[in-house]
């Protein structure tokens, strides 16, 4: 027989290379995975056996990740940078994976027809395409790609025992083993061990006549028969994926992962939350839904029976949370580290040979008869075009889906940062990107500046990390509580990780900053915001490390690259001869078991029909569902939910949309009354959950009560509103609400002030500072400080004053002490204190001693977001002593103090204030720093309160305060002894630079109020500026 | 085979082991003597020591030690009788005394000291530091200036070296002689009563150095006194009011830094604390607020805490609205208030403050609303999704005034 190429493949290869070969340029940046390989390619790039990576989570070892694919694209980075690297191996893996499919359909059809089929199918199969273009998984890819060349090989060492045999498997399982460990590892469960019963199932099938004849007793025979071939692939398959990344083992073993499990969206209730079910079911399986039973009624008979079984369980593992199946046979354990989408990768892919059969069959096979014979030609014809066309549908849905929902801000311009990073000694510190996505590794891999953050969550190290179920700190504000949680407390401690940058990319995240203490340094020309914090020490030159025995990487650099190049080796001259057909291969065994495909089961078809009806039907009804509550005037409640919803992100042409058009608002005018209105709600605030109650419905109208939750940087924020909604010709629409009609007095004014500028060093040098261009640093005085018990909670509160004639950022750091001077706990003021002094301006302060939170792994999570949620540390031992290390900094920004206290009143409601911007700034987040007294003026407690709306220039803000009751505060001690200003003792301090302080200065500001526990009470503000002008 | 592999391999271990034969002990000690006097020099200047000797070997070593470390030298020329060791420049230029050694056969033969002097009349180089930055006008704060003088090799000069220290405050110039002592010579430079910048430079050896600089900073305020300006007195809640301090100066007459935070605070007539803040700007701080928008007395008193404060002014604010009147319709649930007039009859600017109190009929608080005034007026609709029908007391408060009703509000027309 004159063997032919097949024709299919190579079109397949040729669109397959042009599709995607063109597409991942448009895709691969964007995925979740794909710059992660790139961060850690670069490492290999710049220190190929010295498997310790500093720049992420302060040092992590890159033996947690099996390194092939990372290797070779470090390898290509030296030909064309590590972009050039990365597609590069990406278009070898599209090769790989067509060929794969083609050669896996080969083996488990028997027909060079059908395996054509099957490399088609593969590059328009849509789970294909998702794991590529959406997750970027190019070292699965790659793995399963070279798993399905070698399942032809393994096929033939268990039938024929040929030594060849066993080393070509051999050869290319262990380059799948050092791509990747998971695909390898279930890979021997899911496809090789029902691939050798097959083999076996096959040998026994050439060993009698007939199927029919094929008893379980014969079956049985012929395995013992390839006992041993079996048995010795097993082990060889075990030494190798031990042996070849043996680091990745002992790594494993070294630093187990203790981390709290991150929540995957492959672990949902599909039908409860359908955007994970669309991702990780509809998405992946695509038009395989609808030709299900043919797959099981394929994989169910006697030569395919193992595949069958995977098959069937790859699928139910595939379900996730849906059914309660999985987390049954995985256990809890595993159920929570495997993300489960990979078992439906597999189910799909095992899917393919089977797929392209029944293709075959219904273009030109006999199916095409059964239904011309049934239905007629057009119908076939119809129903051709709807699968090919569905199947075009989801590969371009698909594709398009980061398109139209991006996963990822839009593309970051790293040049700035990288220059920023390298200029004048930034990168002796750390640096926090703020909403970056997963851009932060392409940031990673092009500076050797290091961060806190990572983007690797299996190598978290930080404890603040690890007990949380967040992957990354830059995300934090989409990881709930753990996330908020997480990040307040680098920005609170900053200095124990020598954190001193950060780069925002999120003004979300400005109001935090801004209250811990950072502040603006400048705005990179691709609009990132830079914010540093005064007072961190730069990273030691000693840093710690966690070395590896010298043999482990060697082994780690050397046996990865050495398995491709021995595969290669030992493969060629197959290559060869198979691609030009130079030389007459002997048919293989299998090639002998094509099927004739001569009669297409009628009941199959039947039931197929019924089955896709079925699957319509459910479509059709989420669809319904979609529809009845995405239309946004459908009902009073459809009106809320889109109102809030346009509010929240900011769309008020959408909004002004929905307000009732007989109020005759034009847009001008309502973008207006929108446009003036500032604070954290309006600016800084996302809409986390809504609670639309709905009553006094009547034919044209409704009212809604609608309680909002928010979620700010900050805290969270409660908010109840009524609307009245209208019908208006079918269309339902929600009445405008009243605005503020205060006008300030004047309309031009003047105002002048102080303003610092600060040069930095001023000669231009890279060596140290000059000890001449070091500013002094502003010297402050602690007023009083006292260790005190709240509610169970230990606070040091005190009152600082600068008294130097400089502006001075402060910077407080407390530390607990029991009787014995055992250290309990340190932590810094967060928010209860003004940050930047004026010079002789006083601030109260409060420090809160806040726990790693949920340390330990067993405390469960709580299940709501709630960014204030605070963990106090638990004491074992009573705290008695305490220290106060202060330090002060020129600082030459935020130093507005233009808001005053224009009028206050108390009533049964609590405190009535308004507060009123006298200057020129517009004040975004007000925040009230309130203090306690005692009838001597000595201070009790502090306590804070955000202004939810923000105070325009010469406006007032209302708020209200409600005091609370101190008669449970118990104050533990009280004194300045073990106080430290800039390292000197604080009476030094006193006595030299205010001998003869006034101290009844302090009671004659306050007001005196007699509540519960106090005397005098004093509100102070600090205001945050969202837009400095 | 065995046996020729067995060969083969010892040989080769053999080939391996050390072939040297040991020599026979030097036990004759040669005579060697000093040639070289000199035992002192100046920093910078070649030394080689040399020797005559009797016996012709190479094998002569010096060992030279100073505090830094040390080296063992070759000899320079060895054919003759005198062997001469030249000394390195890295110990050469270091000054105070190294010991030598000359060896041979790791014996010492002779040693001896050689002593470096400082090399002052080369060059002098004058490292200087003056620190803090900035001091507070007044008695007992002051600046030091360290400065140690050193020669071109960076050898500190002698003690005792003299060395002239200058400083600069307005038209004074002062100079002095101080003297070093364990290499650095110091001088505090005390804080004057005025403020301003010191400028201070030093002087040795002919060499200056650099200008380095301290800022005097006024000390603290002492008692100052304020004064308030507005444009009227009438309290219709939308006027600037300005207080204004006078010169803040402290007790030496400097003006206080610009930046002073000077807080005012007001004591209204409810003995409410309220405050503004203003900074300094050459000693005049200036805070602005709004008229209340009701009859007030103000009591304002600034302070620069726990340093000085202000005399006591009082600001009274007469009621610009004297009345309103309220009107409700549509079943008690529309409320119309207004016009508010103000002090010449005019309709107040938008803005002012209106709050609805709502209680039962039992005196219970249920909920209040807040609104503003448009044109003079406001209306406030009290939806019936917000109140059922029934016997309500609502107070009005706006600009002082309370009025309270009460009143039966039924009907829920939609608006």
């Amino acid at each position: 027989m004159e063997k032919k190429t097949n024709t299919l493949l190579i079109l397949a290869l040729i669109v397959g290379l042009a599709f995607h070969g063109s597409a991942i340029f448009f895709t691969l940046e964007y995925t979740y995975d794909a710059l992660i390989h790139l961060f850690f390619a670069d490492h290999y790039a710049t220190s190929w056996f010295d498997p310790w990576e500093y720049r992420w989570y302060t040092g992590f070892t890159v033996q947690s990740y099996p390194p092939l694919v990372h290797q070779l694209i470090g390898i290509l980075s030296y030909i064309g940078g590590l972009k050039f690297g990365m597609y590069t191996v990406a278009l070898i893996a599209i090769v790989l994976f067509i060929t794969g499919a083609y050669r896996y359909t080969l083996l488990m059809t028997g027909s060079r027809r059908i395996a054509g089929y099957g490399a088609v199918m593969a590059v328009f199969s849509s789970t294909f395409v998702e794991t590529l273009h959406i997750f970027g998984q190019l070292p699965s890819i790659s793995a399963l790609s070279i798993l399905l060349h070698s399942m032809t090989e393994i096929y033939l060492w268990i039938k024929t025992g040929k030594t060849r045999y066993f080393i070509t498997s051999a050869t290319m399982l262990a380059v799948t083993v050092t791509s990747h460990h998971v695909t390898p590892l279930f890979g021997m469960v899911f496809f090789i061990a029902p691939l050798m019963g097959m083999a076996v199932m096959d040998a026994a099938r050439e060993k009698v006549n007939s199927y029919k004849a094929l008893t379980f007793k014969v079956f049985w025979g012929t395995t013992l028969q390839h006992f041993w071939r079996i048995v010795k692939f097993g082990f060889t398959a075990i030494f190798l994926l031990v042996f070849c990344i043996f680091p990745y083992w002992y790594n494993s073993k070294r630093n187990p992962i203790t981390q709290v499990a991150i929540p995957h969206g492959s672990r949902d209730n599909f039908l409860e939350i359908t955007s994970s079910g669309l991702v990780f079911f509809i998405i992946p399986w695509g038009v395989f839904l609808f030709i299900l039973p043919y797959f099981f009624y394929r994989y169910f008979s006697k030569r395919y029976v193992f595949f069958g079984l995977s098959f069937a369980l790859l699928t139910i593992l595939g379900t996730g949370g849906t059914t309660p199946i999985p987390r049954m046979m995985l256990g809890e354990m595993a159920f929570n580290i495997l993300t489960l989408d990979r078992f439906t990768l597999w189910a799909t892919i095992m899917a393919l040979p089977i797929f392209a059969e029944f293709a075959y069959r219904m273009v030109e096979g006999d199916l095409k008869a059964l239904i011309q014979q049934k239905f007629g030609g057009v119908y076939h014809r119809v129903l051709g075009g709807l699968i090919a066309g569905g199947m075009l549908f989801m590969v371009l849905f698909t594709m398009t889906l980061g398109y139209f929902r991006p996963s990822q801000p839009a593309k970051i311009k790293m040049l700035p940062i990288v220059n920023f990073l390298g200029a004048d000694s930034h990168d002796a510190w750390r640096y926090l990107p703020l909403g970056f996505g997963d851009q932060m590794a392409w940031l990673s891999a092009q500076t050797r500046a290091m961060t806190v953050d990572g983007n690797y969550h299996s190598a978290r190290r930080l404890p603040e990390l690890t007990t949380r179920a967040i992957e990354r700190i830059e995300n934090s504000k989409f990881r709930g509580v753990e996330g908020i949680g997480s990040l307040q407390q680098f920005l609170t401690v900053p200095e124990k990780y020598n954190l001193k940058y950060i780069f925002s990319n999120d003004k979300f995240y400005d109001p935090i900053l801004y209250y811990c203490g950072w502040q603006r340094l400048q705005q990179l020309e691709n609009g990132i915001m830079v914010w540093e914090k005064l007072n961190v020490a730069p990273i030691p030159q000693i840093m710690p490390k966690q070395d590896v025995p010298t043999i482990m990487k060697i082994m780690w650099g050397i046996i990865p690259l050495s398995t491709v190049l021995i595969a290669i080796f030992v493969n060629i001259q197959m290559i060869w001869v198979r691609l030009l057909k130079s030389k007459k291969v002997p048919v293989h065994s299998f090639m002998k078991l094509e099927l004739p495909y001569n009669k297409f089961p009628s009941k199959l078809l039947t039931f197929s029909h019924w089955w896709a009806l079925l699957i319509l039907i459910c479509l059709g009804y989420g669809m319904y569902i979609f529809y009845v509550k995405n239309v946004t005037q459908l009902s009073p409640n459809n009106v809320v939910e889109s109102y809030y919803d346009a509010l929240d992100f900011k769309e008020f042409s959408r909004a002004h949309s929905y307000i009732d058009p007989n109020e005759n608002i034009d847009i001008a005018q309502y973008m207006l009354e929108v446009s003036v209105t500032d604070g954290i709600l309006s600016s800084y605030a996302k809409l986390d959950s809504l609670g639309i109650e709905i009553y006094d419905v009547t034919e044209k109208s409704a009212k809604a009560k609608v309680a909002t939750r928010w979620i700010t940087p900050l805290e969270n924020v409660f908010n109840k509103d009524h609307h009245e909604l209208v019908k208006r010709k079918n269309k339902w629409y929600i009445k405008s609400l009243k605005v503020d009609n205060d006008i300030p007095p004047d309309q031009l004014f003047t105002a002048n002030s102080t303003t610092y500028y600060n040069h930095g060093r001023r000669k231009i040098t890279t060596q140290e500072t000059y000890h001449e261009d070091v500013l002094k640093q502003p010297v402050l005085e602690i007023l009083s400080a006292k260790l005190v018990k709240y509610k169970g909670q230990y606070s040091i509160i005190g009152e600082l004053q600068n008294v130097d004639n400089t502006p001075a950022d402060i910077v407080i750091k407390a530390t607990l002490y029991n009787d014995n001077n055992k250290e309990l706990a340190n932590y810094n003021a967060k928010h209860q204190i003004k940050h930047k002094l004026m010079p002789k301006e006083t601030t109260t302060f409060k420090i809160n001693f806040e726990g790693i939170a949920w340390s330990s792994t067993k405390d469960t999570l709580p299940p709501t977001f709630n960014p204030d949620e605070f963990t106090p540390v638990s004491f074992e031992e009573q705290p008695t002593k305490f220290n106060l290390q202060s330090a002060g900094n020129v600082a030459n920004t935020d130093l507005y103090k233009h808001v005053a206290l224009q009028d206050i009143d108390y009533s049964e409601q609590g405190f009535n204030g308004v507060l009123f911007n006298s200057g020129v700034q517009e004040v975004t987040i007000p925040q009230l720093i309130i203090s306690y007294y005692d009838a001597d003026g000595t201070l009790l407690w502090v306590d804070h309160k955000f202004v939810t709306e923000g105070v325009r220039i010469q406006r007032k803000q209302f708020f209200n305060y409600k005091p609370l009751a101190l008669d449970s505060l118990e104050i533990i001690t009280s004194g300045l002894e073990n106080c430290f200003v800039n390292g000197s003792p604080n009476k030094a301090i006193a006595d030299k630079i205010f001998p003869n302080r006034i101290l009844k200065h302090g009671k004659q500001q306050a007001y005196p109020f007699k509540g519960k526990g106090y005397e005098y009470i004093k509100f102070e503000i600090n205001s945050y500026i969202g837009n400095p002008k | 085979m065995r046996i020729k592999i067995i060969i083969l391999l010892s040989l080769i271990l053999l080939s391996c082991s050390d072939k040297k034969v040991e020599q026979t002990k030097q036990t004759l000690t040669p005579n060697t003597e000093l040639v070289s006097k000199l035992n002192n020099s100046v920093a910078g200047d070649a030394i080689t020591i040399s020797f005559k000797t009797n016996a012709h070997t190479e094998n002569y070593k010096l060992q030279v030690k100073n505090a830094y470390g040390n080296v063992l030298l070759e000899p320079e020329h060895k054919d003759s009788e005198l062997i001469g060791f030249n000394i390195p420049k890295n110990f050469t230029r270091i000054a105070g005394p190294f010991r030598w050694r000359l060896l041979l056969n790791g014996k010492t033969l002779l040693n001896g000291t050689h002593t470096i002097a400082t090399n002052a009349p080369k060059a002098t180089y004058v490292e200087s530091y003056f620190g803090p930055r900035s001091v507070t006008a007044g008695y007992n704060d002051f600046s030091m200036l360290t400065i140690a003088p050193t020669d071109a090799y960076d050898n500190p000069l002698d003690n005792g070296t003299e060395v002239t220290v200058k400083y600069q405050f307005l038209e004074n110039i002062s100079d002095l002689k101080i003297t070093t002592e364990n290499f650095i010579a110091w001088y505090n430079v005390a804080a004057t009563l005025k403020s301003g910048r010191i400028l201070v430079t030093s002087e040795c050896n002919g060499t200056t150095s650099k200008e380095l600089a301290t800022i005097v900073y006024p000390s603290n305020a002492v008692n100052f006194s304020i004064s308030s300006e507005s444009a009227h007195n009438y309290a219709d809640g939308n006027q600037i009011i300005t207080f204004t301090s006078d010169i803040i100066k402290d007790e030496f007459g400097n003006i206080v830094t610009n930046g002073t935070l000077v807080t005012f605070v007001i004591k209204n007539e409810k003995d409410a604390y309220l405050y503004t803040i203003g900074t300094t700007l050459n000693g005049i701080a200036e805070a602005k607020t709004l008229h209340p928008d009701k009859a007030s007395n103000w009591e304002i008193q600034a302070f620069i805490t726990g340093a000085a404060e202000s005399n006591t002014i009082v600001f009274n604010f007469k009621s610009a609205i004297k009345d309103y009147p309220v009107h409700f319709s549509k079943g008690n649930r529309n409320i119309d208030i207004g016009p508010f007039e103000s002090f010449m009859k005019q309709l107040i600017p938008d803005g002012l403050l209106l709050q609805l109190d709502i209680y039962d009929t039992d005196g219970k608080f249920i909920e209040s609303k807040i609104t503003t005034t448009k044109d003079g007026v406001c209306n406030i609709y009290l939806g019936a999704y917000f109140l059922a029908d029934g016997d309500y007391i609502l107070k009005i408060k706006a600009a002082g005034i309370t009025k309270e009703f009460t009143k039966n509000i039924h009907g829920s027309t939609v608006k």
